[in-house]
């Protein structure tokens, strides 16, 4: 440790700062002077070893570097971060930026996932059950016997007599029941298969939203209230509804709950067939020959189930008048929402 | 079934009630109507036009300039019918009316040059029938100027109602009577029977023997004798056309006329075929075969119920008669069938037929058994009535157990628990009695009905509940604004899943949905297919094993469209049948997996002004699947296996494993699989079975304090023998590294000539640090030192730069 060395490194920061000229070089100027493993730093530790006569001096020469090497580095940063900025400025802003790409659930999800949403938020479970279903959970304990025309509302594959693929969620009623103890307030969405020939109207699969709701004090008019409270939230309040008797083995009361037509505003159209109507869901209240199945007791319990096609309520919904674009997934409809 | 307004109005007073509110009624209350055609509105502007004179188009050979006088005015009206004459009576259309068929409005035209003022109409045009050789020519007395609508009596509303499977007894136009009766708490007036019989007794021209009563619980016949089989009358035939039926012959229109009035399938069999003059029921015990009336002949599985003669078989009952005993013009003795057959046992024939006829689709959803005699009594007297025949005295009537009236209960109470609003006592018993129930008991409480064989559907208290509620009106129940909600366990058994779709989709890849019925070569590729019993077409035969098939099939036809730069995922259920199982009789036979499946292919940049163009590879996938893993907290849970080319699907692959299971595999397609699918270029993709990963207990995540104190970072690089795996490099150096060497990543890697042959150079950075100090320089590059002699003389590499 000398004053020689003081010099030395003074004449080197001289020397380096004339090169500069961007604030990258602006930065090893920095690194190599005033880090913590700078030459300034390690000046200052040799100045622990210097002899005790010397040490003021040598401080007091180090300590004047030290503030000279600052301010002028910070001046010369500014210089040339205002310079900088001058030269930013005239870069061509309009140039293209570089998108990143967001990939998108299939709309069918998307659908799905808005109608979990609003029953989530009204206390429903969701339960998922296997495609590949027994004839006894996906008929037979749904009230469908053997040999009866009911069947016929719903074309099956099978796999052999015993074994099929679901026509439609309710089996996974027949299980959440079997597995668990009222109170049950759950739905059960999942993909179903039938047996028809394909076309713009119609798929051998698609994809339902089972609602099941099992307690003591269960009635047709909280039924009519949750369903009109979700079509409210998913459809928007610019309809009128109506509830209309039909036919499911496994409920009784059954009813189909349409909306008026969104296209034409309940005047008759090509949507709505010229009715003014569009169904929405199926439902009813849970048949007690069903409670039999799962053994809850059907004097103690009432209960109510619906259920809704997705693909539908999403054709409805995006104006898609071809179920098959759901599966075709060309890359084309996906990247659209 | 297409119903007749007009035709309801001869059972129920439905006068002063619009149709729309009728129309309305009918679909909400449950018999819903899902077209209907008011003739009133269809036909109001066509009136009956007079052709007053006919003369040749001047420009046109097959063209007529004709007059056609409305009573009003004399209109020039050019027509194409071949049988147009001057002094017609016929339809015309003037200006302004819509044509049914094809529903275009009639404008003034030219035609050829000449003006024409309307149309004269064929039946076609109306949609009368499909006779569309010439115009309509009608009854010289009708009046120029009328509407047709009262001329023609085309006053009709013909509805579509579609019936569910539970109401059999809503097939007919008194069963949809029944119920109008009780919407608008009418009367419903049943059709009198009035017969004629003639001193001649039935036992003496023929006998009915039912030797299969559980297939057949009764049989009823008629006989009407000497008839005259002719054209039926005008209200008959238009009674059928109405509501789509063509008209054949007096007595065929009758069976026909009663099955839509009453619901009850009627044959009609020419006694003089019927060998022995004799009925013999029963079932077929071998294959057989039979000609039915269609002319065509039908193969007969054992266990077919058929009706026989004293010879032969003559119909399979309850589906189609047979062309050996059908009605021909010289028939003169005619027996009439009534039955109540077992609808299974028919719904099995029509199945086994591949037939399905009017009066089997009744019979398979029950027939009223005690509407049999009934109805065959009103086919004889009508059939007497148009054919001048006489009817055998007395019926016969195969009945040995009668089906009695159920009686069922109804708690008021019980009314209101279920649709959580009361509607008077009263008018429950209103509606179910309009219904044709009848009250058997009675208190405060309850009250018991028996219910009529006719509604089969009626069978418990709940039943009788819908039917109050949906004649009651369901708009009338009210529509709660508050619901109570249980307290208690959420479940969401998708929530994995959407998870796993959230992040995906933040990586860039877009969700697909592929059908799981696939053909038999692409279910084939990976695992033990599963096959359909019943399929639609060979495209679609079996179940996917695997999410791969589909995935490849998609990414095909989106290069077809020339979509080549593809990042899909799918999350899907996959079905194989189970080793050892050659049959599924139980689900221990088969596994149902929700697998997820990643793919990528074509470029991952485009060449753009920044940046060069660059396809995917290899570690996209692999670094795609990490970051995944990272997000559910697996990627310190699972390990990674390698493999190069031993499989089917891969050149070269990688298995993630927790432990020693793998649940999940993927990497370069081999050029083979893809060649399958048609696709040119490589194609990455990563399939993991979701339900084992779901399973996978993880720790719950902590917090983890940001580092205070700085890291120590040393590089070093070496040249190995190309055959060192960096794996092992790095697994090494981590493990040989003393415990603050936290992070071992590679930065460079290069093969050169300068290197030397089957060398390669990996660079290394090494991160050290510590939670809780800053390191020493000496602790740090003591280790470092360390390791570089470690790697040295473990994998014989050489330092570089130094």
């Amino acid at each position: 440790m000398s004053e020689v060395n003081i010099d030395n490194v003074k004449a080197g920061f001289e020397k380096d700062i004339l090169t500069v000229k961007d604030l990258r070089q602006i930065e090893d100027i920095r690194i190599k002077y005033l880090s913590r493993n700078g030459l300034l730093a390690k000046l200052f530790d040799e100045l622990k070893n210097a002899s005790p006569d010397e040490k003021p001096m040598l401080g007091k020469s180090l300590n004047s570097l030290r503030n000279e090497i600052t301010e002028k580095f910070v001046s010369l940063k500014s210089g040339i971060e205002s310079a900088s900025q001058k030269l930013a400025s005239k870069i061509d802003l309009s140039l293209p930026g570089v998108e990143r790409t967001i990939g998108s659930k299939h709309l069918l999800t998307q659908t799905l996932d808005e109608i979990k949403t609003i029953f989530k938020g009204l206390g429903f479970s969701v339960f998922e059950g296997p495609e590949l279903e027994s004839d006894y959970n996906n008929f037979e304990a749904l009230n469908f016997p053997f040999d009866h025309p009911a069947r016929d509302m719903q074309d099956t594959y099978f796999i052999n007599k015993d074994f099929l693929l679901r026509t439609h969620t309710s089996p996974v009623q027949i299980r959440v029941m079997t597995e668990q103890k009222p109170p049950v307030r759950v739905i059960m969405p999942g993909r179903v298969y039938r047996n028809e020939a394909v076309s713009s109207r119609s798929y051998c699969m698609f994809h339902q939203v089972e609602g099941l709701y099992v307690d003591t004090d269960v009635t047709f008019a909280e039924l009519k209230g949750t369903l009109v409270s979700f079509a409210r939230l998913f459809y928007g309040d610019d309809f009128k509804y109506r509830f209309r008797p039909s036919f499911f083995p496994f409920t009784e009361p059954s009813a189909e709950m349409d909306i008026t037509c969104f296209l034409c505003h309940g005047e008759g159209c090509k949507v709505c067939k010229q009715t003014g109507w569009l169904e929405i869901l199926g439902c009813g209240m849970v048949d007690p020959n069903v409670f039999k199945y799962v053994n809850y007791d059907p004097e103690k319990y009432t209960g109510y189930a619906f259920g809704m096609g997705i693909e539908r309520t999403a054709m409805l919904k995006y104006g898609i008048d071809d179920i098959r674009v759901f599966f075709d997934n060309d890359l084309r409809f996906l990247k659209q929402f | 079934m297409k119903v007749s307004l007009n035709w309801l109005k001869d059972y129920v007073d439905l006068k002063n009630i619009k149709t729309k509110d009728i129309v309305e009624q009918l679909t909400m209350s449950g018999l819903e109507v899902e077209e209907f055609t008011d003739e009133n509105e269809v036909y109001k502007d066509f009136i009956i036009g007079f052709v007053k004179e006919k003369n040749k188009h001047p420009n046109a050979d097959k063209l007529s300039v004709c007059t056609v006088s409305t009573g009003k005015e004399e209109l020039q009206v050019i027509c194409g019918a071949p049988n147009v004459e001057a002094g017609q009576k016929v339809v015309f259309a003037p200006i302004g009316s819509v044509i049914p068929k094809g529903n275009f409005k009639i404008g003034k035209a030219k035609i050829r040059g000449v003006e024409s003022s309307g149309m004269i109409c064929s039946e076609d045009e109306l949609e009368l029938s499909d006779d569309h050789t010439g115009i309509m020519v009608l009854d010289k007395d009708l009046t120029a100027g009328q509407s047709i609508t009262g001329a023609l009596l085309l006053n009709d509303v013909i509805m579509e109602i579609a019936i569910t499977p539970n109401r059999s007894d809503a097939l007919s136009h008194l069963g949809v009577a029944r119920d109008l009766a009780a919407m608008f708490n009418a009367e419903l007036n049943l059709p009198a029977i009035n017969l004629s019989e003639s001193s001649k007794k039935i036992k003496d021209f023929a006998s009915i023997e039912v030797k299969d009563t559980e297939n057949c619980p009764r049989y009823s016949a008629k006989v009407v004798l000497n008839v005259e089989v002719k054209e039926s009358p005008e209200w008959l035939k238009k009674k059928l056309t109405k509501i789509g039926l063509r008209p054949i012959n007096n007595i065929v229109d009758v069976t026909n006329f009663v099955m839509y009035e009453t619901g009850q399938p009627l044959h009609a069999f020419d006694l003089d075929n019927l060998g022995g003059n004799k009925i013999i029921v029963k079932s077929t015990e071998e294959v057989s075969s039979f000609t039915t009336l269609d002319s065509k002949e039908r193969k007969l599985q054992p266990g077919t119920l058929m009706i026989c003669d004293g010879e032969k078989p003559v119909a399979v009952a309850g589906v189609m008669g047979g062309e050996n005993s059908e009605i021909t013009n010289s028939t003169k003795n005619i027996l009439i069938e009534s039955a109540h057959f077992n609808p299974s046992s028919i719904r099995r024939t029509a199945r086994s037929l591949g037939l399905s006829t009017e009066a089997s689709y009744r019979f398979e959803r029950w027939v009223d058994p005690n509407g049999t005699l009934y109805s065959a009594e009103r086919a004889a007297q009508l059939i007497a009535e148009l054919s001048g025949g006489i009817i055998a005295s007395g019926s016969i009537d195969v009945y040995p157990d009668t089906v009695k009236q159920k009686e069922v209960p109804l708690r008021f109470a019980r009314v209101k628990k279920l649709l959580g609003y009361e509607i008077p006592d009263e008018k429950m018993v209103e509606i179910l009695k309009r219904l044709g129930l009848q009250v058997i008991f009675e208190s405060d409480k309850e009250i018991r009905f028996s219910v009529p064989t006719f509604r089969p559907d009626l069978e418990r208290e709940v039943d009788l509940i819908e039917e109050i509620a949906r004649i009651y009106g369901y708009n009338n129940i009210p529509t709660i604004s508050k619901i109570s909600i249980s307290l208690g366990g959420r479940i969401d058994h998708s929530e994995f899943a959407d998870r796993i779709r959230q992040y995906a989709t933040g990586l860039g890849f877009y969700e697909m949905i592929n059908n799981p019925l696939q053909s038999e070569k692409a279910a084939g590729l990976i695992g033990e297919k599963i096959a359909l019993l019943n399929p639609q077409s060979l495209d679609m035969a079996y179940l996917r094993t695997s999410l791969i098939p589909g995935a490849l099939l998609t990414v095909a036809k989106n290069i077809n469209a020339g979509e080549k730069n593809v990042a899909l995922f799918e999350i899907g259920n996959v079905f194989n049948s189970r080793a050892g199982s050659s049959e599924i009789r139980s689900f221990e036979d088969f596994t149902e997996n929700q697998n997820l499946i990643f793919l990528l292919t074509g470029k991952k940049t485009e060449k753009t002004w920044l940046s060069d163009e660059k396809f995917v590879d290899f570690y996209d996938l692999k670094g795609a699947i990490n970051s995944i893993l990272f997000k559910i907290s697996l990627d310190n849970v699972l390990n990674d296996s390698y493999y190069h080319g031993e499989n089917t699907i891969f050149d070269f692959s990688f298995d993630k494993k927790v432990e020693n299971t793998v649940v999940g595999s993927g990497g370069k397609i081999k050029k083979e699989v893809l060649k399958q699918f048609d696709i040119q270029q490589d194609v990455y993709c990563f399939e993991f079975n979701l339900d084992s990963l779901k399973s996978i207990k993880t720790a719950a995540k902590k917090y983890a304090e940001p580092l205070k104190f700085p890291k120590s970072i040393r590089d070093f690089a070496f040249v190995f023998d190309k055959e060192v795996e960096y794996g092992e490099v790095q697994r090494f150096i981590k493990k040989s590294g003393y415990g603050l060497l936290k992070e071992v990543s590679l930065f460079d890697l290069f093969e050169s000539e300068a290197l030397g042959e089957n060398k390669k150079s990996m660079a290394f950075t090494l991160e050290y640090y510590s939670p809780d100090r800053t390191l020493t320089e000496e602790e740090v590059e003591k280790d470092f030192l360390n390791l570089i002699e470690a790697v040295s003389k473990k994998f014989n590499a050489k330092l570089r730069g130094k």
